[in-house]
């Protein structure tokens, strides 16, 4: 079973690679597209520190915490979109009948669907995550124990898995309907901006569906709890900061089981 | 190599709404109306046979080879490919077929032919000197060298057609299907395509269903054909029985000068189906008469400006069946 998944990631890299060195052949508007995406985060972080400036606090938590749900959400969102970009252009896929192929093909359909497209000019998105979050730490002076360290790496993967299948759910829609699935947009871009606010700060059905439905409560804000040593306003049990890598490992079987499902029901078009 | 029983593909077309809210109503309200693409065929296919699947445009050839690849989950019925189950055991039976669509291709658009071929030696896991002694034999076979360092995207159709050819048999699947293999392709590049089937089938005994609505391509390369249409099965039997009884005709057409008439042309095996101006169509059994013995005599009696020979095409045969009433051949050999 081991040797199996590596035989798929081996592939994977292959395929993979064979993106990138398409795209490269474009390599000045591929520079651009990097510092684009950066530049344009860029005003969202910037419309949130205009909100600072008017109000000092966001529901108790300063602006150097904020930041720091800013960095973490954006970094993880980042890698996602950049990982999930096979997902994002799904749509495609399936109008032009080219997921008939990756049917016939003894690997994996959701890897195969991963490696086939790589935006690496979501890169700057991650870039712009990382320094807001390297800064926020030094800002917030982060109380660096043991198991801070180790559980921010956790916390970020957690988050990036969480974000992945969710693309992969907005992806899966497609094999029902391809009319209008800017729709689902609301539960990514709209999920991982929610998640630059604490939680906490959100009424009673909102609050429900960051923590119970798409549980981004668990892998941004609860986990920042514990690592910027914040009391809890929801009275949640101890333990519940440390759940961010179950809840994105349930989220994303539960993603994985919807994705089989709508390959059984895929249509194939054309002749 | 193939067991097919039954088969069956529904689609539910709902009814198309405009906008994002359309959408939304459309995932919830279901009304719409069901497409009955394929409807309980049934037929075999034994080890090293060469069948061709024919049927006019919509007919279910496609749908029915999807189904046998796993592609799509059918509606209702049975079958086994090289010993699987298709649509469940899809990824298995993937490294034992190999899959040519003739309107799309497996290659990766930007990469060089040979870069897709090295990709799918991963892709299915070929051991690299079996890779290199298929590489070497495609390469000659299909005359690959001159375009083999080229994007695909800048490929001929024919070209392209070749190197999709190359990647669908580099793992040696036993098995290969092929949908529309020589649309859209010129005179030589269809009999290349033809021989080169031909001889993967003759000498690595490899099992080949192919769709077709063109009948030269059947009559090259098969000895057997299923006809479908309107998604059922109308025929399964011998390429030749069908064209002894309704494939022996062909038409000839020709335009007469100004004023000219040939009223009154009499032959055995020759019969006046139709005339529109100055043109005539004249349908002949080729077993019995020769197009060229037919021009000449044509000729002899009134002065003609052009001649054409038209084929029997796959609808003219349909009809036939339909007309004439022949009785399909057991489907099933059991």
């Amino acid at each position: 079973m081991d040797s199996q998944i590596g035989a798929e990631l081996a592939i994977c890299r292959r395929l993979v690679g064979a993106r990138l060195r398409g795209q490269m052949q474009y390599r000045g508007s591929f520079i651009a597209q990097i510092a684009g995406n950066f530049g344009v985060n860029f005003v969202e972080l910037i419309a949130i520190l205009i909100l600072f400036s008017h109000f000092g606090a966001i529901g108790g938590w300063d602006v150097g915490e904020v930041a720091f749900l800013y960095g973490l959400s954006c970094t993880s969102f980042g890698i996602a979109h950049l990982l999930g970009s096979g997902f994002s252009s799904f749509s495609t896929l399936i109008h032009q009948g080219t997921f008939d192929r990756v049917l016939v093909r003894p690997v994996g359909t959701l890897l195969q669907v991963l490696a086939a497209e790589m935006q690496i000019r979501r890169l700057g998105e991650a870039l712009q995550g990382v320094l807001v979050l390297g800064a926020a730490i030094g800002f917030v002076g982060i109380e660096w124990t043991v198991g801070r360290l180790v559980y921010l790496p956790i916390v970020l993967a957690s988050a990036v898995l969480l974000y992945v299948a969710l693309f992969a759910i907005e992806a899966t829609v497609c094999f029902w309907t391809t009319q209008a699935t800017e729709v689902l947009n609301a539960f990514t871009y709209g999920g991982s901006d929610m998640a630059q606010y604490p939680l906490h700060i959100y009424d009673g059905w909102l609050r429900g569906l960051l923590l119970f439905v798409v549980p981004i409560g668990f892998v941004i804000y609860l986990p920042s709890l514990y690592l910027l040593d914040k009391p809890d306003p929801l009275g949640l049990p101890g333990f519940v900061p440390f759940l961010a890598p179950v809840a994105a490992l349930a989220f994303a079987m539960a993603a994985a089981a919807l994705w089989r499902l709508g390959v059984r029901h895929y249509r194939s078009t054309g002749s | 190599m193939i067991t097919a029983r039954g088969l069956s593909k529904s689609y539910w077309v709902a009814r198309h709404r405009r906008g994002a809210l359309g959408a939304m109503r459309s995932l919830v309200d279901r009304s719409g109306r069901e497409v009955r693409a394929v409807r309980d065929i049934s037929f075999d296919v034994a080890a090293g046979e060469i069948v061709g699947y024919v049927g006019p445009n919509g007919a279910g050839k496609s749908t029915t080879i999807k189904m046998l690849t796993g592609i799509l989950v059918p509606t209702a019925g049975e079958a086994t490919v090289a010993g699987y189950v298709p649509w469940n055991q899809r990824k298995s039976l993937a490294s034992k077929i190999g899959v040519v669509f003739g309107q799309r291709t497996q290659l990766w658009w930007d990469l060089p032919l040979i870069e897709s071929l090295e990709l799918l030696r991963f892709v299915y896991r070929v051991p690299v000197d079996r890779f290199q002694a298929n590489l070497t034999e495609m390469r000659s076979l299909l005359d690959l060298d001159p375009f083999l360092e080229t994007p695909v995207r800048q490929l001929s159709l024919g070209q392209r057609m070749r190197g999709d050819l190359a990647a669908a048999v580099l793992h040696e699947p036993p098995l290969l299907y092929l949908d529309e293999p020589t649309i859209g392709l010129d005179v030589v590049a269809k009999a290349r395509v033809r021989e080169f089937l031909a001889r993967i089938n003759r000498e690595r005994g490899v099992t080949i269903l192919l769709t077709t609505h063109d009948l030269a391509d059947v009559e090259h390369l098969c000895r057997r054909m299923i006809i479908i249409d309107r998604g059922r099965l109308l025929y399964d039997g011998s390429v030749e029985a069908l064209r002894q009884r309704h494939g022996s005709h062909r038409t000839l057409v020709v335009d007469l000068e100004a004023g000219a008439t040939i009223d009154g042309f009499v032959r055995d095996g020759v019969e006046l189906v139709r005339a529109d101006g100055p043109r005539r169509w004249l349908r002949f059994d080729r077993e019995a008469v020769s197009a060229a013995s037919l021009i000449s005599s044509v000729v002899a009696r009134a002065p003609v400006v052009d001649v054409a020979i038209e084929e029997p095409a796959i609808e003219d045969i349909i009809r036939g069946i339909y007309e004439g009433g022949l009785r399909a051949e057991p489907a099933v050999s059991e």
